[in-house]
């Protein structure tokens, strides 16, 4: 099985939006019962090692997700194999440099 | 009764055009399918061109898009047709002439299936024998009569013909992936297992709904996934 079979891919965007989905229903949940009152609550609040870290690994998936998703949207349309494999790894490059400027967000608001 | 027909000789044709035809009123009678018409048609312009052979919904000849949905010609009533009625040939095939197109590539998908039995134990005397719950897995997946209505309607199989195997090509591997006698599991599994043969299937589920013989491919593709699951973990 090589690392973009077919099934990988399949299982990965399938786990990864069950994560997603209880996390969002759990952040959403808890941001109503317990609203940060201020910016220093917030940054409290994402500093918590509980929703940094779920909040990391929502992000890191989440574009695991998406890339899944981007892949199969190239994978159906673009034919040509040399503008197939740029598009991918242009969105592979953005997905990356996204992932860790967020994470880089994630770590300036633990550290303050 | 009017009709639309696509029309296209490559031999005398730069393009294709569609033809008006009409079918009068005393032609049509109770009970009629719409191959019955076209052969009507036909006496009127013997140059247009379609294939059938068995009239009864079991060669699969005569498939064909009728007023936008695939099917079979010779089991779709007139009556429930609305006029103009519109015929093209299947969508994403090469058309040959008029109504008959190229199914070189579908039949090639059907190959890459392996849509035979792979047994390598020694033959028995009688038949390999199945319990009738193995059986009953089989119902719903040999049943398949290849007239392509399903692959022709299928947006996945238009964008990648050469790669994705196409509704049609999957039920029959889920045919023999579900078969009891056959050993040759994992190497069937292992082979659908990459970005296209399978899935590119995206759910949209146009074969399902347009199968001339009620027959389910998405399921057998949904069952093939789980299949491939259930063996890796």
């Amino acid at each position: 099985m090589s690392v973009l079979s077919g099934q990988r891919a399949w299982l990965l965007q399938r786990i990864t939006a069950i994560y997603a989905g209880l996390y969002v229903f759990l952040a959403v949940a808890l941001l109503l019962a317990r609203p940060p009152a201020d910016h220093a609550a917030w940054l409290g609040l994402i500093a918590h090692p509980v929703v940094w870290l779920a909040t990391a690994t929502f992000i890191v998936l989440m574009l695991l997700h998406a890339w899944v998703g981007l892949r199969d949207v190239i994978l159906d349309y673009v034919r040509s194999f040399v503008v197939r494999l740029t598009a991918l790894a242009t969105v592979a490059i953005v997905f990356l440099m996204l992932g860790l400027w967020a994470l880089w967000i994630l770590i300036e608001a633990a550290l303050r | 009764m009017e009709f639309s027909i696509y029309r296209f000789n490559p031999e005398t044709d730069s393009a294709p055009y569609m033809q008006d035809f009409t079918l009068a009123d005393d032609l049509i009678e109770p009970g009629m399918m719409l191959l019955d018409a076209l052969l009507l048609l036909k006496e009127q312009d013997d140059s247009l061109s379609f294939r059938r052979s068995c009239q009864h919904g079991v060669c699969g000849s005569d498939g064909m898009n009728i007023n936008g949905t695939n099917g079979l010609a010779c089991i779709t009533p007139l009556k429930d047709l609305k006029a103009p009625i519109v015929l093209r040939p299947f969508p994403g095939m090469p058309v040959i002439r008029d109504l008959i197109v190229d199914m070189d590539n579908f039949y090639h998908q059907y190959r890459e299936a392996e849509p035979w039995l792979i047994n390598e134990s020694p033959e028995p005397e009688v038949e390999r024998h199945q319990s009738p719950e193995d059986r009953d897995r089989l119902d719903g997946l040999y049943e398949c009569i290849l007239c392509g209505c399903c692959s022709a309607s299928c947006p996945s199989y238009w964008w990648n013909p050469e790669r994705f195997l196409g509704p049609a090509a999957l039920l029959q591997a889920a045919r023999f992936i579900q078969d009891s006698r056959d050993q040759a599991t994992e190497h069937r599994l292992q082979r659908l297992d990459d970005a296209y043969s399978l899935y590119r299937c995206h759910g949209i589920m146009n074969c399902t709904q347009v199968c001339p013989k009620g027959l389910n491919p998405s399921k057998a593709i949904g069952d093939i996934r789980r299949t491939m699951i259930k063996r890796s973990v």
